[in-house]
């Protein structure tokens, strides 16, 4: 009888050692890649992102301990294309599974190219431009789009219930296709609106606002640029103070940053926000997101770290998947990452054939009293919306 | 062994690395190469840089602007009007060139006169690019720009392709510099940095020659825009026509010594390559601080650059050899 429980315990132990060797063996780390700028015009759009892809793998190793373990390798891209093509080819050799990042469509592009020539997914948040995912690779794949800047700049606007617009806008690529959208969507709404385009180079914005107060007269002047270029129109207008009822921007404005640096420039001001702040969050994935970044850079998250994050994570969970199946080696990691259906702290995101996410609307948020308050769509809002109202 | 040979047999050995050597130990490295082709790309507008200050006497700030339009014209030729990938980068070159002659009414100018205007012109074809949009793609610039092609199996359009062009355009723009500087044109361009209006009475047709100079450095500049176009595939007018594609050949032509020929291509490859296979992982965000360090050092200690420093090294461990 001993014996037999002998026996029984031997091989009860051998059948449990053998089970947790074989999950041991299982168990794998997953070298990601990340090309960024975080040197050059482009390195604090990058650094953000990079914060958020550091927050998605802190979090990863967290929920996949014991299984899987998961590391970047970050490759700064200097702002260049040629060196973002570099970094690509440097990650390619190093044998990472894929890579997130990129900011900048003129970068993302040829750098997304060489991701596609060595089979590499490329992953990305910061390239709006429509041609990248015109061009159809399989490869590619990002989680927001010209679009759904536009449709929540559009129906703010519209909320507002403005007749007149000026749409000030950057003649870059980005920013001029995203004007033109806004353009055609209000036209065919009976809106009227003045289109004025400036250069990269402007930096006394008071003939341009001149021009829009005294000829176009409008309601709302929606701007289309980036931090600077904001700081010059709001600048120009407070000196001129054009007779409308509210200032609405895109990216990189409704930021706490903003807030904190231009406070006299940004009190009732517009811009696309994911995310109030003081960062308010309610689901159990976006306090475990904030609590992360804040332990890992002291800070609440703005919306690139959102970003960087939502991005890295989906990219993660279908490296997951795709070696589960036992295809992440065979090239099924793009296949795997079509498959995507997830509510994140972005909304919902799937990818159509092209890659594009086409479920992604932003948000308009408002600068108030420091704050930045979500105010459309309504069912996001955590705020009224202070209107008319304008800094000055 | 007289300097000359030496200097054969020197040239012999680096063009057979070149060609032979870094396609066998480099050719399955996509980075490397990649890097390399880079550092060339930069070496080819130095050396169109060095040879317009040497030999026709004029300092440029303005060699983006036949970068650019190098670029542009063979990325539009390629795209739009079907023509071949090699002829539209020979295209690419002959726009730069006519590019230039808008810029002949500067010749009257001289030193810092001069590069401004040149800086001035650069800028007014950026503008152009991003207000043609029909024809540019404006600010949006070209994307999928058509690849260097397959030619006789060989695929042209891969790293170790865009390597072989990029060498070859190198290599043949500082032979024709040297042709030019060791010719009558050269004396010529020589005798006119020390007097030109001595030059003048004795019937050098100075204005001439210095544009003649300026419309080669510009189809130089045009070719090599070209080829970067078709190897990135991409355009905009920011990229094409960067401060970058003046800055980057001016240090290092300088750091390699512009007043030889071959220097501007030394400078390139050391700048570029040391920059970022040896600085960038030491010092992820700070590396190009090390490589400005560098420069200075180059310059307070060896003015002439690095290749009159080596030549001078050599010279001296040969005395040695000989006592």
């Amino acid at each position: 009888m001993t014996r037999t429980i002998a026996n029984l315990v031997t091989v009860s132990a051998l059948a449990l050692s053998v089970a947790l060797g074989a999950g041991a063996a299982q168990a794998k780390e997953f070298l990601l890649g990340s090309e960024l700028p975080l040197t050059g015009s482009l390195a604090r759009v990058g650094q953000g992102m990079h914060e958020g892809i550091a927050v998605a793998i802190d979090m990863a190793n967290k929920s996949y301990a014991g299984k899987h373990s998961f590391k970047v390798q970050t490759i700064d891209d200097e702002t260049s294309p040629a060196k973002g093509v570099a970094a690509v080819e440097k990650l390619a050799g190093d044998g990472v599974v894929a890579i997130t990042g990129g900011y900048g469509s003129n970068i993302i592009g040829p750098a997304s190219e060489a991701a596609q020539k060595a089979g590499l997914v490329y992953i990305t948040s910061g390239g709006v431009s429509p041609e990248l995912t015109q061009r159809g690779y399989p490869t590619f794949f990002r989680i927001n789009n010209t679009d759904g800047y536009a449709l929540a700049m559009i129906g703010l606007i519209q909320e507002m219930g403005a007749k007149k617009v000026s749409i000030v806008y950057l003649n870059k690529d980005a920013t001029s296709s995203l004007a033109k959208q806004v353009n055609t969507a209000l036209t065919a709404k009976g809106v009227t609106v003045g289109m004025h385009e400036f250069d990269g180079s402007t930096s006394d914005f008071k003939p341009l606002m001149n021009k829009v107060k005294l000829q176009d007269r409008p309601d709302v002047i929606a701007m289309v640029g980036y931090e600077n270029d904001y700081v010059g129109i709001l600048r120009a207008s407070k000196v001129l103070k054009p007779q409308v009822k509210a200032m609405v921007g895109v990216w990189s404005l409704a930021t706490a940053q903003m807030a904190k640096e231009f406070p006299d420039l940004m009190e009732n001001v517009y811009g696309t926000s994911m995310l109030p702040y003081p960062v308010e969050f309610t689901q159990p994935e976006a306090v475990e997101f904030a609590a992360t970044y804040k332990k890992l850079f002291n800070k609440d998250p703005d919306y690139l770290g959102q970003f960087g994050y939502v991005q890295t994570r989906l990219l993660i969970d279908a490296v997951v998947r795709a070696d589960e199946a036992g295809t992440l080696g065979k090239g099924g990691l793009p296949d795997e990452l079509r498959k995507t259906d997830a509510n994140t702290l972005i909304g919902r995101v799937t990818f159509d054939k092209n890659g594009d996410n086409l479920n992604f609307t932003h948000r308009m948020g408002q600068h108030q009293g420091g704050k930045v308050v979500l105010v459309w769509p309504q069912d996001a809002a955590n705020g009224k919306m202070n209107f008319p109202a304008v800094p000055w | 062994m007289t300097t000359t040979l030496l200097n054969r047999i020197v040239l012999i050995a680096a063009l057979a690395i070149a060609y032979v050597g870094i396609p066998i130990l480099f050719g399955g490295n996509a980075y490397v190469l990649g890097l390399i082709v880079a550092a060339l790309t930069i070496a080819g507008v130095a050396v169109a840089w060095a040879l317009l200050g040497n030999l026709g006497g004029m300092v440029s700030f303005g060699h983006a602007a036949f970068f650019g339009v190098g670029s542009y014209t063979s990325a539009v030729l390629a795209m739009k009007l079907g023509v071949p990938v090699f002829a539209a980068m020979l295209l690419g070159g002959v726009g730069a060139a006519v590019s230039s002659v808008a810029m002949l009414p500067a010749l009257r100018l001289r030193g810092p006169y001069f590069a401004l205007a040149i800086l001035a012109y650069a800028h007014i074809f950026q503008i152009l690019a991003t207000e043609m949009t029909p024809v540019t793609g404006g600010a949006g610039g070209l994307l999928s720009i058509p690849r260097f092609p397959t030619v006789l199996g060989f695929d042209f359009g891969e790293k170790l392709g865009g390597y072989l062009i990029v060498l070859t355009i190198v290599v043949l723009a500082a032979f024709a510099y040297d042709a030019i500087r060791r010719s009558t044109w050269g004396l010529a361009l020589k005798a006119m940095h020390d007097t030109e209006v001595a030059t003048r009475v004795v019937g050098v047709p100075s204005t001439h020659l210095k544009a003649a100079m300026l419309v080669l450095s510009a189809f130089i500049t045009g070719v090599v825009g070209a080829f970067n176009a078709h190897f990135i595939s991409f355009l905009d007018p920011d990229y094409a026509f960067s401060s970058g594609w003046t800055v980057l050949p001016i240090a290092a032509a300088i750091f390699g010594g512009y007043r030889t020929v071959w220097g501007p291509v030394v400078g390139a490859l050391a700048i570029y390559l040391v920059d970022q296979l040896l600085f960038k992982p030491i010092l992820p965000h700070g590396h190009q601080m090390i490589l400005g360090v560098l420069l200075c050092a180059m310059i307070l200690f060896s003015p002439g650059g690095l290749m009159p420093a080596l030549r001078r090294r050599t010279v001296k461990e040969s005395r040695h050899a000989h006592a």
